[in-house]
């Protein structure tokens, strides 16, 4: 009797966690399908990068990108940002097992932010870390497309000024879908468990 | 007019230094910046105008932020309602 009351423990136990993956699965499938209808960073955009070559969205997929929207006359926030980014690239790299990481920075000033300035202000951050710029219709419809607020300011008397913009750090898939947000609020630390999560439990965009 | 590059990361941190030694001698003397007019002044110096304003601001933030954790928000009309 003792044995009969095991296997059906046993069965039991089975059959819940059974259940527990699938419903899993339909929430990971709904959340899909959610980011799919939300359309984030849908749309190609076409931009250059520092050594002036072309570079559309379609370029990257294939890769897992990390991507912040900046400028290079950003008093604070952008470099934090990167400093950021660049240390959760650098986390994440230190695991073989995962799958490489492209960090990318778009700028959203690229009145000032041409090819040789992004050029120079992304040297101190992350060696791998990619930056596009292009004309103000290009940087616009890209910004857009991840629906970033951009906002320029009032110039002062030297002509400076800074730009008003949202601040997030958006991880696209190699699918080219949007995955996820982070916000200021996240560490380096929490963005790269986060990351890793993801990479870990991807499962491409059924066509 | 020609167009200013934007700072570089020792600019940056620079001027990050002279806006926290600034800060900081507010915070010890109560906010009260003509204790702290040479402070200010190498603050200018080392820092884009358009960051001036937009430190200023942050400080202005920070200190309603710090308010509102310590003293609580107290809407303005709070007093006289029975």
């Amino acid at each position: 009797r003792a044995a009969v009351a095991a296997a059906v423990a046993g069965a039991a136990g089975a059959g819940w966690l059974y259940l527990r993956r699938d419903k899993e699965r339909r929430l990971r499938a709904r959340r899909l399908r959610d980011l799919r209808a939300l359309a984030l960073g849908q749309g190609d955009f076409q931009l250059h990068d520092t050594s002036g070559t072309p570079r559309r969205k379609a370029d990257f997929l294939g890769r897992w990108v990390l991507l912040y929207f900046g400028f290079t006359h950003c008093p604070d926030v952008c470099p934090e940002e990167l400093e950021k980014l660049s240390r959760a690239v650098e986390l994440l790299e230190r695991d073989p097992a995962l799958p490489p990481l492209q960090p990318l920075f778009v700028t959203v000033d690229p009145e000032r932010d041409d090819a040789a300035a992004l050029a120079r202000y992304l040297r101190d951050f992350h060696p791998r870390l990619v930056g596009l710029t292009g004309t103000p219709e290009q940087v616009r419809a890209a910004a857009a497309a991840f629906r970033v607020y951009v906002s320029a300011g009032p110039p002062d008397a030297d002509g400076d000024y800074v730009v008003d913009h949202s601040v997030l750090t958006f991880l696209v898939g190699p699918d080219g879908l949007f995955r996820d947000y982070y916000g200021r609020s996240r560490t380096a630390e929490e963005v790269a468990e986060s990351v890793r999560r993801h990479m870990e439990t991807y499962e491409p965009l059924p066509p | 007019a020609a167009r200013m590059a934007a700072p570089t990361m020792e600019e940056r941190k620079a001027c990050w230094g002279a806006r926290d030694e600034f800060w900081q001698c507010l915070d010890s003397h109560a906010d009260d910046a003509a204790k702290c007019e040479k402070l200010r002044r190498a603050f200018e110096l080392r820092c884009p105008q358009q960051w001036v304003k937009h430190f200023d601001k942050r400080r202005d933030f920070l200190k309603y932020k710090r308010k509102l954790e310590t003293e609580g928000y107290i809407p303005p009309e709070a007093a006289g309602k029975s």
